[in-house]
């Protein structure tokens, strides 16, 4: 399932979910959002638990209930209230020009994301733009094997390692290594108080196609330890003979039909056998997304770049069927 | 006592000779809120006219008194429900401030009078319904479905708990029956009779119901799902639902004609910008045949009967309101300012349509429906016959 709207992106409204542990600092957050000036309107959704302590009529609840549609198939998986609120709110667009959901601490951020490419009426008014992810470095170490830590930084395209004036630097490098090994392609940033610039938070593009791809550098250069096999990991592969579409796209569509409840997302620009442009690729679970990209530059090196994000990803066994892919 | 339902500040419109190049609308009456338009409601009795809009607007037209009463102005918090008890007593409203509003009218030229807003903490409310012919309002809180009973402006205790957030709620048109549906669930109630004996029938269900309506003649149930199927229970609510599934998006829209038919009342889906009219040809599994209505370009937000007719009315995201006769062609199509429409309401009387756009422009046309969409008899015209 392809996720592009035929909408043009410019014409939707920008989402980023916000996401993170149990006092990681998302409330703080929201809070900045909320009163800073930064020339933009944002509309914020949480949870109805939530502690947002500001009276603004954009922040609005709604009940992190879950659609499981199609026989429970993952990636149907939607957050069926958050359908309803941000239909109801989409008839005051003029007033907001951003949306924020925030989500629980304990909630798995793929629903949340699957609702904006999933639903219909989503997916052609909003397109979403990051998923942020806070991080306690403080405390994150007392949870970093729940499953919803893991799925939080996994799913990310910002992270925030707050409270950074809590620990010492040293302490910070090793979260940070932790947290690279998970998830290299986020963008990191470091923030006390949850004190981040908004502009690196909000209007990220990370959904989009031609962004699709920005490694961390030193994540490509050598081999990554994984910690253990049954944990979020990631795989980073590089191949600089160029690829066949056909091959890649059969390979892409039954490993995500195989292993797509454990495949949290996948970002490629792939260099592709007579091609002067680069094709692009994402996914998130099972819902793929791939198109050709501008031509690439003289001066760029031309190879593919791939990054698999999951949880018990066998490495040889991936990088084998991935070279089985060069044209 | 209500009114009988009829015209009384309007002319008597010409009976038009079956002519479909005719023009159905002849002049118009608009005029503007601050924001969205997001619902409309009609009293009983055709003399009041109720305009929410999601800024949070309410606005009063007496056409009896020629008169409009901004009733709540701007405040940046939509209202998405607004409805007349059926004895035409009291106003209510709500939405995005979870709190419920009433007002108590007195009639024509008096001024409603405001009654204290009751917080009910259950998130934005989409979803209220007074009951036809009797005065309990039903009210959606998020899973609670919960009663205010008008006559003794109390709340009925206990409400009734649903496994997930209400999308929908519809009364059947003699006010026994109360539908309410969420994902995987569909609750029939009859709020006035149940005893513990007598508990709530909760049919589940494979996805969300989004919409519901109940038919007049015949007491059909329809429910418009998330997973672009529609289902139709048939006389009575009693079996197995019929299942039309193959619809290009949810189904989001519903409306049941109040003239009976041969079999069932004809009956109108809305999915993205497609509109079908449904009729029932014969009993059994292939029972009902499609008629879809090529028009709207893009999603279509609101469809209506006018009552006691088959003439069908839409309202769509592309700027248009079409009028269609009972056999799916249209008749003719109303154009707005440009911006698309949100809301429609027929008054009472079946000759005037009220529609609302996407700037906060309300508009009301006078229709002329040709003979033959009009109802054939007078009798067994649902509850506002009974009013």
């Amino acid at each position: 399932m392809a996720f592009s709207s035929p909408v043009p992106a410019a014409e939707r409204l920008p989402v980023t979910v916000l996401t993170g542990y149990l006092g990681a600092g998302k409330t703080t957050l929201l809070n900045r959002i909320l009163t800073h000036e930064h020339g933009l309107k944002v509309a914020v959704i949480v949870n109805e638990f939530g502690e947002v302590g500001i009276d603004n009529q954009l922040v609005v609840d709604a009940d992190e209930e879950i659609f499981e549609m199609n026989n429970g198939c993952i990636c149907c998986t939607v957050r069926g209230d958050l359908i309803r609120i941000i239909g109801n709110l989409m008839k005051r667009r003029d007033r907001f020009d951003h949306l924020v959901i925030e989500t629980t601490g304990l909630a798995d951020p793929a629903p949340v994301i699957q609702t904006f490419f999933v639903d219909e009426d989503l997916r052609d008014e909003l397109r979403l733009d990051a998923v942020v992810t806070l991080v306690d470095l403080k405390h994150v170490e007392l949870h970093w094997d729940t499953e919803e830590v893991q799925e939080q930084l996994a799913f990310a395209d910002v992270l925030v390692l707050n409270k950074a004036d809590l620990v010492s630097d040293a302490d910070r490098d090793a979260i940070e290594r932790r947290v690279r090994a998970i998830n290299p392609m986020a963008r990191l940033l470091t923030s006390r108080n949850a004190d981040v610039p908004i502009q690196e938070l909000l209007g990220v593009g990370a959904f989009e196609l031609e962004r699709a791809l920005s490694l961390d550098p030193d994540f490509l250069v050598g081999e990554h330890a994984h910690e253990h096999d049954d944990a979020v990991g990631s795989l980073a592969l590089v191949e600089e003979r160029p690829m066949d579409l056909e091959k890649l796209g059969r390979w892409l569509s039954d490993l995500v039909a195989e292993r797509g409840p454990d495949l949290f997302r996948m970002k490629g620009i792939i260099q592709l056998q007579g091609e002067a442009r680069r094709y692009v690729f994402q996914s998130v679970h099972m819902l793929l997304d791939g198109d050709f990209d501008r031509s690439w530059k003289v001066a760029e090196p031309r190879r593919t770049e791939f990054v698999i994000i999951g949880r018990d990803l066998d490495a040889e066994a991936l990088r084998a069927s991935f070279l089985a892919c060069v044209a | 006592m209500p009114k009988p339902c009829e015209p009384a500040s309007w002319p008597v419109w010409p009976e038009l000779p079956v002519a479909t190049s005719a023009p159905l609308v002849s002049e118009r009456l608009c005029g503007d809120l601050q924001q969205p338009i997001s619902a409309l409601a009609w009293s009983a009795d055709g003399e009041f006219l109720a305009i929410a809009s999601a800024g949070g607007e309410l606005l009063l037209l007496d056409f009896l008194a020629g008169c409009e009463e901004l009733l709540r102005g701007d405040r940046d918090s939509s209202l998405d429900v607004v409805g007349f008890s059926s004895d035409g007593q009291f106003l209510m409203a709500a939405g995005q401030d979870g709190e419920l509003l009433l007002w108590e009218l007195g009639g024509t030229g008096v001024r409603p009078l405001a009654m204290d807003p009751i917080p009910l903490g259950g998130g934005w409310i989409d979803a209220a319904a007074w009951q036809p012919g009797g005065l309990l309002l039903a009210v959606a809180t998020g899973r609670e479905l919960r009663l205010w009973d008008g006559a003794s402006r109390q709340w009925r205790q206990p409400p009734l708990e649903l496994p997930g957030t209400i999308q929908a709620l519809a009364w059947s048109a003699d006010g026994v029956q109360l539908a309410a549906s969420c994902h995987g669930e569909l609750v029939l109630w009859q709020p006035c009779l149940s005893t513990p004996a007598d508990p709530p029938l909760r049919n589940p269900m494979a996805s969300a119901g989004l919409a519901l309506a109940f038919s007049g003649p015949g007491h059909h149930l329809a429910c418009g799902m998330l997973d672009r199927s529609l289902l139709v229970w048939p006389q009575g609510c009693h079996g197995q639902p019929w299942q039309f599934s193959g619809f290009p998006a949810k189904v989001r829209q519903l409306a049941w004609s109040e003239q009976p038919g041969r079999l069932a009342p004809l009956l109108a889906s809305a999915a993205a910008e497609a509109v079908i009219l449904w009729t029932q040809v014969k009993q059994g599994s292939k029972a009902w045949q499609p008629e879809p209505l090529v028009w709207h370009e893009k999603r279509v937000n609101a469809l209506a009967f006018a009552p006691g007719s088959t003439l069908l009315a839409s309202a769509s995201s592309d700027g248009s309101v079409a009028l269609w006769d009972g056999k799916g062609r249209m008749l003719q199509p109303l154009e707005g300012q440009g911006c698309g429409f949100n809301a429609l309401a027929w008054r009472p009387d079946g000759r005037h349509l009220a529609a609302g756009d996407a700037n906060g422009r309300w508009w009301l046309w006078p229709v002329a429906v040709p003979p033959r969409e009009r109802q054939r008899q007078r009798a067994g015209a649902g509850f506002r016959s009974r009013a």
